[in-house]
């Protein structure tokens, strides 16, 4: 740079300016090729890489012959099968139930295939602010739970959320426009905490997220839900 | 506005007529300096933010493979040559499952890669809960050099992810006033408020110098592109700050292992909302 500038003509004021011109736009063009690479570091680092190598590790497995290796080999293969099976026990014998909250829906399955699987409703991921720090959060929870008890024609115990959201007045406890026939759908099982897999009068938002927490379920799919899991019997939920 | 338009141009024309100028008068040899100067300067960047950074991780993964026993390559037959290579792939498949087993005594859920079979799996105290088929993998040099030994023991898993980037929220949360009477419940009520979908990559960081990125399959991007831009803007300040870190910290790792495998979108939307926030993965190469 330096030589480049000396290398001008000193003939007055244009020439300083010339100079400086030059040079603020080679200093310019130098770092602005310096921030360049740097923000294509992953570049350099990708074609560096190309010339380092490491040698082929076996773990010491050349000093055996191949009598030993194959052994080693059943051994390992062997090893693989039992932890397979190992994996496999996890899973539930009774048939267990497996719920997507993302896409909302269902497997209902066993150790050996699925039983059955379609679309669910679970929680719509709603706040509802209510004012005087009165807030709702409906979802889903998530993990693992077990079936508390199975009910035939559920009665509905509409909590203070479900009249706040009609733009109702909230009624004393055990009032009668409390209880509720029929909006459960024919059956519901009972996960724990007040939440319910249950059916719908909504059967058209199936698939999609609405619920205020508890999972809804076709008529069809609640029956075959209903026969398969007993109290005790697992519900995957994610 | 006219005679302030042309007072622009006036100027402008004067800076790129003196700029013209002052190109016009440099000597040849100043340009040949000018460039000689410049590619020194590249080469230098080269060093810096390429060739020093991955030096010291094949030194520190060389300084690894020494304190391992050492083998004569020329000593195997084809055949037995062709039986280590089962014998390490079924090691790390056996791996791969007592990491399973292991991660079936937590009480998240996990997510495992298992790249030999193409397939993302969520699992839950051991159960599967979702599977899906990866369309695509891509590694970095620096991954695709390890030999399976060490892909097996230093960046196959459980690892919990320090960090993540997303381009979807983990809870899509939608306020909702609550209506004043039953008229405006009504109007509230007539249709569901669903959570605006848009397109899904994130990405794992780990302790490790590792990164598991995951890429929707899909190339159509749904909706507005400011998630995507947002995520892609976020990954590429990630990478600055690690390497602003690599050259101010002496300890600070410079390489990063970056594995990428692309799923569909609403299958990936389902892995990363049913994650912790810190998840653990395993790969299984």
């Amino acid at each position: 740079m330096e030589t480049n500038i000396e290398s001008l003509p000193k003939s007055g004021k244009t020439n300083r300016t010339k100079r400086a011109i030059v040079f603020l736009l080679s200093f310019s063009f130098t770092l602005a090729l310096v921030s360049f690479c740097f923000l294509n570091s992953e570049v350099f680092k990708e074609v560096a890489m190309s010339f380092y190598s490491y040698p082929d590790h076996d773990g010491g497995l050349v000093e055996k012959d191949s009598i030993q290796l194959t052994k080693q080999f059943v051994s390992t293969q062997k090893k693989v099968v039992i932890l397979q099976k190992k994996i496999e026990s996890l899973a539930p014998s009774n048939p267990y139930l497996i719920i997507n909250t993302t896409n909302n829906t269902f497997v209902l399955r066993t150790r050996k295939g699925i039983i059955r699987e379609g679309f669910c409703s679970t929680g719509s991921y709603t706040l509802l602010d209510a004012g005087d720090s009165l807030q709702w959060i409906f979802k889903t929870p998530k993990g693992m739970f077990r079936v508390q008890g199975k009910l035939v024609d559920p009665l509905w115990v509409k909590p203070d959320w479900a009249f706040i959201e009609e733009g109702l007045p909230v009624p004393p406890k055990n009032h009668p426009d409390r209880y509720e026939y029929g909006t459960l759908g024919d059956y519901a099982l009972s996960l724990g905490h007040g939440y319910l897999i249950h059916g719908t009068l909504y059967q058209r938002f199936l698939g999609l997220p609405v619920t205020h927490g508890c999972v809804r379920l076709g008529d069809d799919d609640l029956k075959e839900v209903y026969n398969k899991l007993v109290e005790g019997s697992r519900v995957y939920i994610y | 506005m006219s005679m302030q338009i042309s007072s622009i141009l006036l100027k402008v024309k004067a800076i790129s007529f003196k700029l013209k100028s002052a190109i016009s008068t440099i000597p040849l040899k100043s340009v040949i300096i000018f460039f000689i100067l410049q590619l020194a300067v590249l080469s230098v960047a080269f060093v810096v933010f390429g060739v020093l950074p991955v030096h010291r991780e094949v030194k520190s993964i060389s300084n690894f493979l020494e304190s391992k026993p050492l083998q004569d390559k020329q000593e195997l037959t084809k055949s037995n040559s062709e039986l280590v290579r089962k014998i390490l792939g079924s090691e790390h498949h056996e791996a791969f499952l007592k990491s399973n087993i292991l991660l079936s005594k937590s009480d998240s859920i996990s997510l495992l890669i298992d790249l030999k079979d193409s397939l993302a799996i969520l699992t839950f105290k051991g159960v599967s809960l979702f599977e899906t088929k990866i369309t695509s993998i891509s590694f970095n040099k620096g991954l695709k050099k390890l030999p399976l030994f060490l892909l097996d023991s230093l960046y196959s898993g459980p690892f919990v992810a320090t960090e993540e980037i997303s381009s979807i929220e983990k809870f899509p949360i939608v306020i909702k006033k609550a209506p004043k009477d039953t008229l405006e419940a009504n109007l509230l009520n007539a249709a569901p408020i669903l959570p605006r979908q848009s397109d899904v990559f994130y990405l794992f960081a780990f302790e490790n110098s590792m990164t598991v990125e995951i890429v929707q399959q899909e190339k159509n991007i749904v909706g507005s592109r400011s998630s995507f831009r947002n995520y892609k803007k976020a990954k590429s300040k990630w990478i600055r700050n690690r390497n602003l870190n690599f050259l101010v910290k002496a300890d600070q790792k410079g390489y990063t292992y970056q594995l990428s495998i692309k799923i569909p979108r609403e299958d990936a939307r389902s892995i990363y909302r049913a994650l912790p926030i810190k998840p653990v993965v395993v790969v299984r190469y």
